[in-house]
């Protein structure tokens, strides 16, 4: 658990952050938003003390950070920055083990402990270990950026705009590799970023902050369905707020039993599944936009997973022309389905919250 | 594929460097231990010359006596530069900064010639005084490209760093010394070849080196014995210049 109390840093006079408070639970994922030179930056930098502090207090887990010597507790606290942050003259496998090695780890240990970190990052520790830095793509780079403030099993992390210098696609497929390293560790996380749509991806408390200050620390969903103020409101972006709102939803939160025969309850919507020997989906008989009564071969690309978002879903609908999607477990088998109903359903229900 | 190509490139390169130098080595020892084996060169070549081949001293002596003297004033060089280099880069002697780069300019600045005749009455005749010069000349280069050297770390590289609970001693050991260490060389090198060629005109205050035949070849009007010396000197510098290309190289990591 971490307290920010009060905090507050004054450059000639002004102050860039400005009695700041909060508090994130052990194992959240806190992400501090704001427009550029907000103080999201200089606050997190102020936990791990590269920022001294001009005002208040920060309590790490029962400790006040400015009681430790700033070594040691930096040793705590797993930093990652810009792939750039890497050391240049140091292999991959050097650079993860850079905290174990100040830590004097013994040889063994910290070897066992660096294959572990590049195989959860998906890294193949016979092509990556002795690679250096500029022999890595932006994503893998940053991936050992990740790994190396994971090396010692760090209280917590911070991560400032890590993702910042990678192409879009990456930067997906890097943030959903986060997401699964913050649930596999269940490590507190506080996370600088400029970017809503990458806050709302991966946060479990969002702190949005704005000349200094603290505007609104809340959930994410709480955060869309009732800003503070205008502000808020404005920087979360109103004109694709519905799309936002499904990208915080799952699959297996709304999808319903899968219908395998026709009930003639719903015109327009009745449609039925055709499933082959192993239970998997073949065939969509009806809920087609354009022809109600067809059959539509089910093909991959237009299935749902349980763990996939709704705004995922609802882009495959869209693109593939169907009301219903099937949603499958790994073997493809049929569990269940999503409609769109489902997906309206949450817009009624975010509704019902504003008023 | 293509790193591979590359790679293969550079290493044909360094083996044929490694033949260039091979062979320097062997002449510059060859000429320094057998340069009387060429007195009938010589003597064909100056015949009006009763005495075309330098005697007074061997060779091996003054090579050696010249090496000391380089060896001497470039590891003051090195010491005091790389010290003062890293000074002015640490925030407690940032503001000594425009002091020493300028201080250093100015000893550079100054010909050597000039630093002997003020040395000669503070340190007397003959070794001394030529290490104060060649000290004060190979200083510049050495702290300029400290301070260059260390200014190209990047910044996040030292933040990442302090970040990761380094102290301000294992940053500069693991961090800063390591990636400025090839610029850092490149000063070292030019700084040793320029007192290679410098350490000469130690003979004109009486330290022995290869510049004791140049002298007197030039005061006593005798071409071979500036040959002779020039001939040593000239080799020495190429050599040692090639030694510390390969140094350079193997400091330097990927591209």
């Amino acid at each position: 658990m971490i307290e920010l109390q009060g905090l507050t840093k004054s450059y000639a006079g002004t102050n860039v952050v400005d009695d700041v408070s909060l508090t994130l639970e052990t194992g959240e994922f806190g992400v501090l938003i704001g427009p550029s030179g907000c103080g999201k930056s200089t606050t997190l930098k102020m936990i791990n003390r590269l920022v001294p502090l001009s005002g208040g207090r920060i309590i790490l887990n029962g400790d006040d950070v400015t009681d430790l010597p700033a070594e040691q507790l930096r040793r705590r606290i797993g930093y990652a920055i810009q792939s750039t942050g890497l050391f240049p003259h140091w292999s991959v496998a050097q650079n993860i083990a850079t905290v174990p090695q100040l830590l004097k780890w013994p040889k063994s240990r910290i070897d066992d402990r660096v294959d572990e970190l590049m195989a959860m990052f998906h890294l193949d520790p016979v092509e990556f270990r002795h690679k250096y830095p500029h022999q890595l793509s932006g994503g893998q780079a940053q991936r050992v950026g990740v790994a190396r403030a994971l090396a010692a099993d760090p209280e917590m992390l911070l991560m400032d705009e890590p993702f910042g210098a990678v192409d879009p696609l990456t930067r997906e497929v890097l943030q959903a590799e986060l997401k699964r390293v913050h649930q596999q560790t269940g490590k507190t996380i506080v996370f600088v970023t400029h970017d809503m749509d990458e806050a709302l991806q991966l946060a479990t408390r969002i702190a949005l902050l704005n000349g200094g200050r603290l505007v609104q620390y809340d959930r994410p969903i709480e955060m869309m369905v009732k800003p503070a103020d205008d502000f808020v409101r404005e920087f979360i972006g109103q004109a694709d707020l519905g799309l936002k709102l499904l990208s915080r939803r799952w699959v297996h939160q709304y999808q319903r039993a899968p219908s395998l025969e026709h009930h003639a309850t719903l015109p327009g919507l009745d449609h039925c599944w055709q499933l082959d020997d192993a239970g998997r989906p073949v065939a969509l008989e009806g809920a087609r936009l354009d022809d109600d009564h067809g059959v539509t071969p089910v093909k991959a690309e237009w299935t749902a997973k349980p763990e996939m978002s709704l705004k995922e879903a609802l882009s495959r609908m869209v693109w593939y022309r169907v009301m219903v999607l099937p949603v499958v477990d790994d073997a493809g088998k049929l569990i269940g389905e999503i409609g769109m109903q489902g997906i309206m359903g949450i817009q009624a229900e975010a509704e019902g919250r504003v008023s | 594929m293509n790193g591979a190509i590359h790679g293969a490139r550079r290493l044909r390169a360094a083996s044929a460097g490694n033949g260039v130098l091979g062979v320097l080595i062997v002449l510059l020892i060859g000429l320094t231990l057998g340069m009387g084996q060429l007195e009938p060169l010589f003597r064909a070549l100056f015949p009006d010359l009763g005495n075309p081949l330098y005697a007074r001293d061997s060779f091996l002596n003054l090579m050696l006596a010249h090496i000391g003297l380089v060896l001497m004033s470039s590891l003051i060089s090195v010491t005091i530069g790389v010290a003062a280099g890293l000074f002015v880069t640490r925030p407690v002697g940032r503001e000594f900064e425009p002091m020493v780069s300028s201080l250093a300019a100015i000893g550079q600045t100054f010909p050597p010639a000039a630093v002997l005749a003020i040395a000669v009455p503070l340190a007397g005749f003959g070794f001394a005084p030529t290490i104060i010069a060649l000290s004060l000349y190979g200083l510049l280069p050495v702290i300029q490209n400290t301070i260059a050297g260390l200014g190209t770390v990047p910044q996040t590289t030292l933040e990442a760093a302090r970040g990761n609970g380094m102290n301000r001693w294992q940053i500069l050991r693991r961090v800063e010394l390591p990636l400025a260490m090839p610029v850092i060389i490149a000063g070292i090198r030019i700084s040793v070849i320029v007192n290679i060629g410098t350490a000469t005109i130690g003979s004109t205050v009486g330290a022995k080196s290869l510049g004791t035949p140049l002298i007197a070849g030039l005061v006593g009007n005798n071409l071979a014995y500036v040959i002779q010396g020039a001939l040593l000197v000239g080799l020495l510098a190429i050599v040692t210049d090639l030694l510390f290309e390969r140094l350079e190289r193997r400091y330097s990591f990927g591209g």
